[in-house]
C-alpha cells in the first residue's frame, strides 16, 4: 500500500468516526454540551476563513464580523416563515419586494457566502492596494460599514430590533458536515497552484510579483473566497442563535476569531480548527471560575463572574509567550508526521530541535 | 528546548490545576443538590457593556432571596450565570442552567437581545423564564416559556404619547438612538400613538450610539418649533443631547423612557435636564404595596443606598417565580410556567402584576422628572385591565 493510499484511507476513516462522534452528540449529549460543539464548530469554520486571507496570503484583514453580518442577516431574512415575518418587523413594517421570498437554509446560506464575497470584491478592490496595519484599518472600518448600513436598512433588515424567529438550527450532523465540506475545500484550495501563490504573497511580495504571480487577483480571490466562507460561517451562527442583531456584530467579534487563529497558528487549517475548539470550550469550561467557590468551609473571594476572564487571558498569555507561531505554527496535521509518532513515540521528545505541535 | 519543555510542563501543570478546581466546584455544587433545595437560575449580563445594569438587578434577585429563602419547606438556592453581554454566550449560558444546573426557572436578562438568544433554548427545554427589563415585545412573542416583569416598549410608548398630548402638545419631534432596539421601538409606538391622539409627529431623526455631536439635528428642529421632543436613548448620548439643545436655545420640553434613571444622566445633564419627564416602572414615592415597603426597608438595611426600578424588578422577577411555585410545586417546570402564566393580582413592588396571554405583565408606569437634582415623581399611569 502506497502512503498515499494510506493516507487517504485514514482520512476516510477518520471522518467516519468523527461523524459517529456527531452523531452520538446529536443524539445522546444534552442541549448544552451540544450547542458549544456546534459552536466550536462554526467558530472553526470561521477561523480557517480568517486565516485565508491572514494565515495564508499574509494579508492582516480584519472584516470578518462584516461578512459574518452579511451571511447571518441573509438566513435571518429570509428564513424566517413568511407568516412570522409581521410580527418580527413590527416597528417599519418589511419591505413589499421581499416579503413572500421564502429560501431554505441550505439556499439562504450559499446565497448569504454569494453576497459576502461580492461585497468583499467591492471593498477589496480599492483596500487590497494597501499593506500592513493601513489594510487593518480599512477593512475594519468596512465591516463596521456592513453593521452601520444593516442597522438603517430597517425595511429589510429590522434595524436595531434584529430579527428573532429564525426557525433554530441545532443538529450536529448538519454543521459538521458544514464544517468538513469548508475544510476539504480549504484544503484543496491550500494545497493548489492558488494556495501555493498566496503563500509565495507572504513570503515575499515582490519576488512573487517578479515570479508571475498576479498580485492584485490573489489577493481579492483569497479575500472573496474568505468571506464567503465568512458569510457561510455568520449562518450558520445566526441559525444556532435563532436571532441576530447589528450589535452582535461589533468589530470586536472579529478579534475572537482573530484569537483563534494566532493561537492555531497563522497559516495552519488544522491550527485554526484547533484553536476554534480550545478557545470556544476552553472559555466555557473556565466557567467554574465564575462560579462560587469554597475550600474548607471558606468562600474565596475571586471566584466572582468575570474571573474566567482573567484566568483565560493567563493562559493565553503562556501560550502566546511559548509558542509564538501559535501551537501549530504553519506545520498541517498529517497522517505521516502522526504515523511517525506512533511508531517512535519517545523519539519526537528526545531528538534535537523537533518541533512541538 | 530545555527551557520550552520547562514551560510545556508548566502549562500542562496550570492545566492540572484547573481541573483540580473544576472538579471541587463541581464537587461542591452536587453535594449541596438534593432534595431540600429547589434552583434557580440567575441568567444575568455580569460582565461586558451591560455590567451596571445586571449587577442592579442581581441585587434586587438576592435581596428577596434573603427575604424569601424557603419554599414549601424547600432551600432556594441561586445559581448566577454570566452571559457577558454577549449573545452566544448568553444562549450556551442558558442552555448550562438548565442542562448541567438543573434549575427550575430562569431569571433574566437586562438588555432584550440576551433574553431572545435564550428565547429557543427554554422553549425547547420547557423550562420558564422570567425576563427581568428586557422590554422588546419580540421577546415574550411566540414563546410560551417567557414571561418578564417589566412593561413593554409599546405600552411605554403610548404612555409617553399621552402624557404629552395631555401636557397641550400638538407637534413633535423624535429624535431616536436608532442602533438602539429599545430607543427604536419606544419612538415607533409614541408616533403611532401620538399621530391616533389627533397630534402631529413633524421629525423623525436618527443617531447612533457614542455620537457626541448633535447640533446639526436639534438645529434642523429649531427651525420646525415643535412643542415637546421625544428623545428615547441611552443616558449618555441623551444627556449630551439636552444640554446642547439648551445651548442652541430650543425651549421643547424633551421625554423619555426608563435608561434615564441613573444618577450618571443627572450628573452628564447637570441643570439643563431639570423639567424633563420619563417614564418607569418603580418610583420610591409612589410605591405603595405592603410588599414595596418591605423591599425598600430591606434594600437600605442591605445595600445602604436608595434602590432603583431596576433592583425593583429584579426583585419582582423573583416574587413572580416564588408566587408561582408555591402554586404550582418546585418539582415540575411546566407545572411552574402554568402557574406563571396564572399569576392573580400579585402585589408587587412595581404594582400589582397579571400576565396577558403573551406573557407580558399589565402594569402601570410612573412617570418621573428631574428637580434640583433628584428624580422626582409626577404621574402615575395604570393599564387598563
Amino acid at each position: 500500500m502506497t502512503m498515499k493510499k494510506r493516507n487517504l484511507l485514514l482520512s476516510i476513516i477518520a471522518v467516519i468516526v468523527l461523524f459517529g462522534v456527531a452523531n452520538f452528540v446529536q443524539l445522546e449529549m444534552d442541549a448544552y454540551i451540544r450547542r458549544i460543539v456546534n459552536l466550536c464548530m462554526i467558530y472553526a469554520i470561521i477561523g480557517l476563513s480568517m486565516n485565508i486571507t491572514n494565515g495564508f496570503v499574509g494579508q492582516f484583514a480584519l472584516g470578518q464580523a462584516g461578512f459574518m453580518a452579511v451571511g447571518a442577516y441573509v438566513v435571518g431574512i429570509f428564513t424566517v416563515p413568511v407568516a412570522m415575518r409581521p410580527g418580527v418587523f413590527y416597528a417599519t413594517p418589511m419591505n413589499p419586494a421581499i416579503i413572500n421570498i421564502y429560501m431554505p437554509l441550505g439556499v439562504a446560506l450559499i446565497v448569504g457566502g454569494l453576497l459576502a464575497a461580492l461585497i468583499a470584491f467591492v471593498i477589496g478592490t480599492p483596500v487590497l492596494r494597501l499593506r500592513g496595519d493601513y489594510l487593518a484599518i480599512a477593512t475594519l472600518g468596512f465591516s463596521e460599514i456592513i453593521r452601520i448600513v444593516i442597522t438603517n436598512a430597517s425595511s429589510i433588515t429590522n434595524g436595531a430590533l434584529g430579527i428573532k424567529n429564525i426557525p433554530p438550527l441545532n443538529d450536529v450532523r448538519i454543521i459538521f458536515l458544514a464544517t468538513l465540506i469548508t475544510f476539504i475545500l480549504i484544503t484543496l484550495l491550500i494545497n493548489s497552484s492558488y494556495g501555493r501563490a498566496f503563500k509565495a504573497i507572504r513570503e515575499d511580495e515582490i519576488a512573487a510579483e517578479a515570479m508571475g504571480i498576479d498580485l492584485f487577483y490573489h489577493k481579492n480571490l483569497a479575500f472573496m473566497i474568505s468571506a464567503f466562507f465568512a458569510g457561510i460561517g455568520g449562518g450558520l451562527y445566526g441559525a444556532l442563535l435563532g436571532t441576530v442583531d447589528p450589535k452582535n456584530f461589533l468589530f470586536t467579534l472579529t478579534y475572537n476569531f482573530l484569537l483563534i487563529i494566532v493561537l492555531g497558528g497563522m497559516g495552519s487549517i488544522t491550527g485554526s480548527m484547533l484553536g476554534a475548539v480550545i478557545v470556544t470550550a476552553g472559555l466555557e469550561y473556565l466557567r467554574v471560575f465564575d462560579e462560587p467557590l469554597e475550600l474548607f468551609g471558606m468562600a474565596i473571594p475571586l471566584f466572582r463572574p468575570g474571573f474566567r476572564m482573567v484566568m483565560f487571558s493567563v493562559l493565553l498569555m503562556f501560550c502566546v509567550l511559548f509558542w509564538r507561531k501559535g501551537i501549530m505554527g504553519t506545520e498541517e496535521f498529517t497522517w505521516d508526521k502522526f504515523v511517525n509518532f506512533c511508531k517512535h513515540p519517545l523519539a519526537y521528545f528526545t531528538k534535537k530541535g523537533a518541533h512541538a505541535e | 528546548m530545555r527551557v520550552k519543555k520547562f514551560f510545556a510542563a508548566m502549562l500542562v501543570s496550570a492545566v492540572a490545576l484547573t481541573l483540580l478546581a473544576g472538579c471541587g466546584g463541581s464537587g461542591a455544587k452536587s453535594g449541596g443538590a438534593d432534595a431540600k433545595t429547589v434552583k434557580v437560575g440567575v441568567f444575568l449580563p455580569l460582565t461586558g457593556d451591560n455590567a451596571a445594569g445586571g449587577e442592579l438587578e442581581l441585587r434586587g434577585i438576592k435581596l428577596a432571596n434573603k427575604l424569601y429563602p424557603e419554599i414549601n419547606g424547600k432551600k432556594i438556592e441561586l445559581v448566577v450565570a454570566d452571559n457577558k453581554s454577549d449573545k452566544a454566550e448568553a444562549a450556551n449560558v442558558a442552555a448550562r442552567l438548565i442542562e448541567k444546573d438543573k434549575v427550575k426557572v430562569i431569571l433574566g436578562s437586562y438588555g432584550s437581545s440576551l433574553a431572545m438568544a435564550a428565547g429557543n433554548i427554554v422553549k425547547e427545554a420547557k423550562v420558564p423564564a422570567i425576563g427581568t427589563s428586557c422590554t422588546n415585545p419580540q421577546v415574550t412573542l411566540n414563546n410560551d416559556y417567557y414571561f418578564r416583569a417589566c412593561f413593554i416598549d409599546p405600552f411605554q410608548g403610548t404612555v409617553m404619547a399621552n402624557y404629552a398630548f395631555k401636557k397641550g402638545a400638538k407637534k413633535v419631534a423624535i429624535v431616536q438612538e436608532v442602533s438602539n432596539d429599545y430607543a427604536v421601538g419606544l419612538a415607533k409606538f409614541f408616533k403611532d400613538a401620538f399621530e391616533k391622539l389627533g397630534g402631529q409627529v413633524i421629525e423623525v431623526a436618527n443617531y447612533q450610539t457614542g455620537d457626541k455631536d448633535f447640533t446639526a439635528i436639534l438645529t434642523n428642529i429649531k427651525a420646525k418649533n415643535p412643542d415637546i421632543i421625544f428623545a428615547p436613548g441611552n443616558f449618555t448620548e441623551s444627556a449630551l443631547l439636552i444640554k446642547q439643545a439648551r445651548q442652541l436655545g430650543i425651549k421643547a420640553q424633551f421625554m423619555g423612557g426608563d435608561t434615564w434613571e441613573t444618577q450618571e444622566f443627572i450628573d452628564v445633564g447637570g441643570k439643563d435636564v431639570e423639567g424633563i419627564a420619563f417614564s418607569s416602572a418603580f418610583d420610591r414615592e409612589r410605591a405603595t404595596t405592603a410588599e414595596a415597603k418591605k423591599f425598600m426597608e430591606a434594600y437600605k438595611k442591605e445595600y445602604k443606598g436608595e434602590p432603583s426600578a431596576f433592583n425593583a424588578l429584579g426583585y419582582d422577577a423573583y416574587m413572580i417565580a416564588y408566587d408561582a411555585m408555591k402554586r404550582g410545586g418546585t418539582d415540575d417546570s411546566t407545572k411552574i410556567r402554568d402557574a406563571i402564566a396564572a399569576t392573580k393580582g400579585l402585589e408587587l413592588v412595581t404594582g400589582k402584576t397579571e400576565f396577558d396571554k403573551n406573557g407580558d405583565p399589565l402594569k402601570g408606569a410612573v412617570i418621573k422628572t428631574v428637580k434640583d437634582g433628584k428624580f422626582k415623581y409626577i404621574d402615575f399611569v395604570d393599564v387598563k385591565h
